[in-house]
């Protein structure tokens, strides 16, 4: 371990550790936008700097090992006023709409800035890009926002090994792009959106986010994906009972600060029209038990080739003391008419253990019968 | 997993087959692009050419169903080239004689007449893994070798050899002491949400929560004493297919589908529906009228995970919290409320102990406190332990940190066992009718039968429609082009979709993911000849013949 003093607390950091992380690591803020702990360093911001004893200029910590006895000061009139000039030179090219912007209350600039105290910039405003790009419902890329920290392109490259965007053209006229600029869909994008989770501003949003609340009117809440077996924390951000987007959490047990497109995206499903939400009887069943009058009979057409189901032709709403009073007796019927053998469980991998549980402690206890299986081979 | 995920960057070589990984575990393949970017080997055996084989440094792609035969001949070369670790054999294993016998047969030349795959990349591969070496880059691990690490998923066990495969994986590891440290192991990625949980809570037909064998006497009294129940069925039951053919012949009268749609995604869906059909009762419990409820008698609203709480267990054994992220829809209640309510009724009606009152739950934890006491790898679980992070089982008691790493000293059953496997072909080959195989799996966007993605406005936009993908030569063949309409034939049935011309898949093999309703994958798979052990159905290998509808 390396022992280094950082603002006179002692820190020991494992060897070959930044000075930034160190700080981050232990409770000491240095600002910073280009640097992420996940993602290889860039250096590019410049505000990071802080002063190493010994050293004549400010040094960006990011880019700096921490090295034994190292003295290191992250705060002082000097730095404040290089971080001012940095943050000042940021939000010459930057609207300064924070009042109407999505992502006030979670920009990162919008923090320094306020930190720093700079409402408008010394420079003349210019905002060297204004492409607008909506080419798709995951997420919008909106360029007058973007600080070009290139967090985006490192995530897109190192983590997820697609590498869809990169800097393009030079100077000034620098921007991030797909191939030739093309649509994200044309390119090798698989839209899992880390590019967005990373995005220190607004540059890249969520659709479903846009226009839908301040951030600091979401709530927030901590759960785990129900799509594949790896398990991501992510965390919902809701308002009124509704999924206004979703995002990993800093630190998943399994997946980091990382998702892919099903789980950052793909929980719309959940207010779909077509959800059941209500129990039913078939319409034969129904008939039977004198709760319609016309009689019906199961069509002989499989479900699979049913163009457009509708579920209402083949069932009719109960409440639920009729639909488990059905189910209930049916069951007990037929345990004790053809055995608890010829009853089967069908369990689900979609389900929680809760659920899983007293399934099969329902079919092994009350029914009688090992016949409980799920979809894991599946 | 015997390991857990996030060793995976540090791991030396990543040997990954039958594991599609950037789409299906999408996260995962995360691990395994910043290890390969940190000078890691990437190996890869598969027979189509997935995406995270841009990453590899070594791509072995062998004809449908002969993996094993690769498999068999590295293990041929390690033991010939003295690369495998004997200390780990002598202290750690038993039955390595008889195995290695097995293994003089399985030459590479053998291997490669087999497979299709070069000798040379046979004998590459055997070498990189067993001695876990590097592209580049230093490994974080001081020790003679480097750590490797196996990953596979569906593609090996959906066969009617999936058990062979898992041993032969597992006699690689072994052989080559890859086991029992980190970034190591035998790894399987499980394609769902709570597949291990189901598993670890009881939902199989062969054994109670925590593994316990139902035919056990002793482990089934203990459990039927903390239920309070006089006894507990002794007979293995009826595996999801199987239950399918019972149906038919009329000795299951009853079948209670929570949260599952066979009807797409169990093999050789024509006989399913026979079978749902001659059913006196079918009950489906689920979010969405899937396809399978248009054969049931009743339908039950159920919660999705986004409305209720509980815990999911992931890939690596870790319990972790799920919340109530927002309300469920209508009346649609969580499934444990409706099991519950249901199980008082029948209990009631049926007049068995301890009563009605036995299945009064409060809330998720309350199970999950009763879950505990009688899975022994949960015991040290609650859901106050299980923030922030969850924790690996076993965790046997309280105090204990969760298991990380599996079979660290010792194994579970003390020493490990090699398996003396043979190879074996797949159930259904090729013939004049039918010359193709068919492969079934996933695509990115999408996830087991569809029900939930194909309902997201984003997922469906950017996937909106099933397509074969065929390579250009079986394509041209029969004059197809990119985006045509096809016909896919089998022993079992028609399927009409349209072709995606791919140089991911080899000539002679055709994918098709099993989400698309319009072109049911699964009314081409077969259900006669399962795994003999795991009764897992050969999704990877059917027979199929193409057809040009414009050439009728």
């Amino acid at each position: 371990m390396i022992t280094l003093s950082i603002d006179t607390k002692t820190i020991q950091v494992a060897p070959d550790t930044n000075v930034l992380k160190a700080a981050l690591d232990n409770g000491i803020h240095i600002p910073h936008l280009c640097y992420h702990p996940e993602l290889s360093i860039s250096g590019g911001c410049r505000l990071c700097l802080v002063e190493v004893e010994g050293q004549d200029q400010p040094v960006l910590s990011c880019g700096l090992t921490a090295a034994e006895g190292m003295v290191i000061q992250t705060q002082s009139d000097q730095l404040k006023e290089l971080r001012r000039g940095v943050l000042d030179l940021f939000i010459s090219d930057h609207p300064l709409d924070c009042v109407v912007c999505d992502k006030a209350g979670s920009c990162t600039l919008q923090e320094y800035a306020y930190e720093y105290g700079l409402k408008d910039t010394s420079y003349e405003p210019t905002v060297s890009s204004t492409l607008f790009q909506d080419d798709n419902p995951f997420f919008l890329r909106d360029h007058q926002y973007c600080i070009l920290c290139g967090r985006c392109v490192r995530v897109c490259d190192e983590i997820v090994g697609v590498h869809a965007i990169d800097f393009a053209n030079r100077g000034f006229e620098t921007n991030i792009a797909t191939p030739y600029d093309g649509p994200m869909i044309d390119s090798t994008c698989v839209f899992c959106g880390n590019c967005v989770q990373v995005c220190p501003t607004a540059a890249l949003m969520p659709v479903s986010r846009l226009q839908r609340g301040r951030e600091w009117d979401l709530d927030r809440t901590l759960s785990v994906c129900g799509y594949c077996g790896v398990g991501c924390q992510i965390e919902y951000a809701t308002k009124d009972d509704a999924i206004i987007y979703a995002q990993a959490p800093e630190h998943g047990a399994a997946n980091g600060s990382f998702l892919c497109t099903k789980g950052r995206y793909g929980w719309d499903f959940a207010t779909s029209p077509e959800r059941l939400k209500q129990p039913m009887l078939r319409r034969d069943v129904a008939h039977e038990l004198g709760l319609t009058e016309e009689p019906w009979a199961l069509p002989e057409t499989s479900p699979l080739d049913i163009r457009k189901p509708n579920v209402e032709q083949y069932f009719v709403p109960v409440d639920w003391d009729t639909a488990l009073e059905f189910v209930s007796s049916r069951l007990s019927d037929i345990t004790e008419s053809h055995g608890p053998d010829s009853i089967m469980g069908l369990a689900s991998a979609r389900c929680t253990n809760e659920d899983n549980y007293l399934f099969q402690k329902f079919m092994r206890a009350v029914i009688g019968t090992n016949n409980i299986d799920h979809c894991a081979r599946l | 997993m015997t390991n857990s995920v996030r060793e995976i960057r540090d791991a030396d070589c990543i040997f990954i087959t039958g594991s599609n990984t950037a789409e299906a575990h999408p996260v995962i393949s995360y691990e395994v692009v910043r290890a390969v970017k940190k000078g890691a080997h990437l190996i890869i055996i598969d027979p189509r050419r997935i995406p995270l084989v841009d990453h590899a440094t070594l791509f072995l792609q062998p004809h449908p169903g002969t993996d094993i035969y690769v498999f068999l001949a590295m293990m041929h070369v390690i033991i010939r080239e003295g690369w495998m670790d004997e200390t780990f054999i002598a202290e750690r294993t038993e039955d390595y004689d008889a195995f290695a016998a097995i293994l003089e047969g399985y030459t590479p030349e053998r291997a490669a007449l087999a497979s299709g795959v070069p000798e040379e990349k046979i004998i590459q591969a055997a070498r990189w893994y067993a001695l876990g070496e590097r592209a580049h880059g230093e490994s974080i691990y001081e020790e003679a070798h480097g750590h490797s690490t196996i990953l596979y998923a569906m593609g090996i066990t959906q066969r009617s050899n999936g058990t062979d495969n898992v041993l032969t994986l597992a006699n690689l590891s072994m052989l080559c002491g890859q086991i029992g440290k980190p970034s190591t192991g035998v790894n399987p990625l499980r394609g769902q949400a709570n597949v291990q949980g189901a598993c670890d809570v009881g939902g199989l037909v062969n054994v109670l929560p925590g593994y316990q064998q139902v035919t056990d006497d002793k482990l089934r009294e203990e459990t039927a004493k903390t239920w309070e129940v006089e006894q507990l069925p002794c007979d293995v039951g009826l595996t999801i297919v199987e239950s399918t053919h019972a149906a038919l012949a009329g000795e299951v009268h009853a079948i209670y589908v929570m949260g599952e749609n066979p009807m797409m995604s169990d093999p050789n869906s024509n006989h399913v529906e026979e079978a749902f059909r001659k059913l006196d009762l079918l009950i489906v419990q689920d979010i969405f009228p899937s396809e399978t409820a248009y054969l049931a008698h009743v339908l039950l609203p159920a919660a999705s995970s986004l409305e209720k709480d509980g815990t999911f267990t992931n890939t690596e054994r870790r319990v972790q919290r799920i919340r109530k992220v927002i309300s469920p829809p209508g009346e649609a209640l969580p499934d444990w409320s409706i099991i519950a309510d249901i199980a008082a009724r029948v209990t009631q009606k049926l007049d068995r102990k301890p009563g009605p009152e036995a299945w009064k739950y409060d809330s998720a934890s309350s199970i999950f406190d009763e879950l505990t006491l009688v899975t022994p790898i949960y015991s040290g679980m609650s859901y106050d332990r299980l923030q922030p992070s969850g924790l690996q089982w076993p965790c046997p008691s309280e105090t204990h940190p969760g298991t990380p790493i599996l079979h660290l000293d010792t194994f579970a059953r003390g020493q490990g066992k090699f398996h003396a496997v043979e190879a074996r072909d797949p159930a259904e080959l090729t013939d004049e009718e039918y010359p193709l195989t068919l492969s079934t799996g996933r695509v990115l966007y999408h996830y087991h039968s569809g029900t939930m993605t194909r309902r997201s406005a984003p997922l469906h936009w950017r996937e909106p429609r099933g397509y074969a993908e065929i390579n250009r030569q079986d394509a041209e063949a029969i004059g197809l082009k990119d985006g045509f309409a096809v016909i896919i034939h089998s022993r079992r049935g028609t399927i009409r979709t349209k072709t995606k011309i791919s140089e991911g898949v080899p000539p002679g093999t055709v994918f098709l993911a099993f989400h698309w309703r319009e072109a049911p994958a699964n009314r081409l798979t077969q259900d006669h000849t399962l795994d003999p052990i795991a009764k897992i159905p050969e999704y990877k290998i059917s027979a199929i013949r193409l057809e040009n509808p414009r050439a009728r």
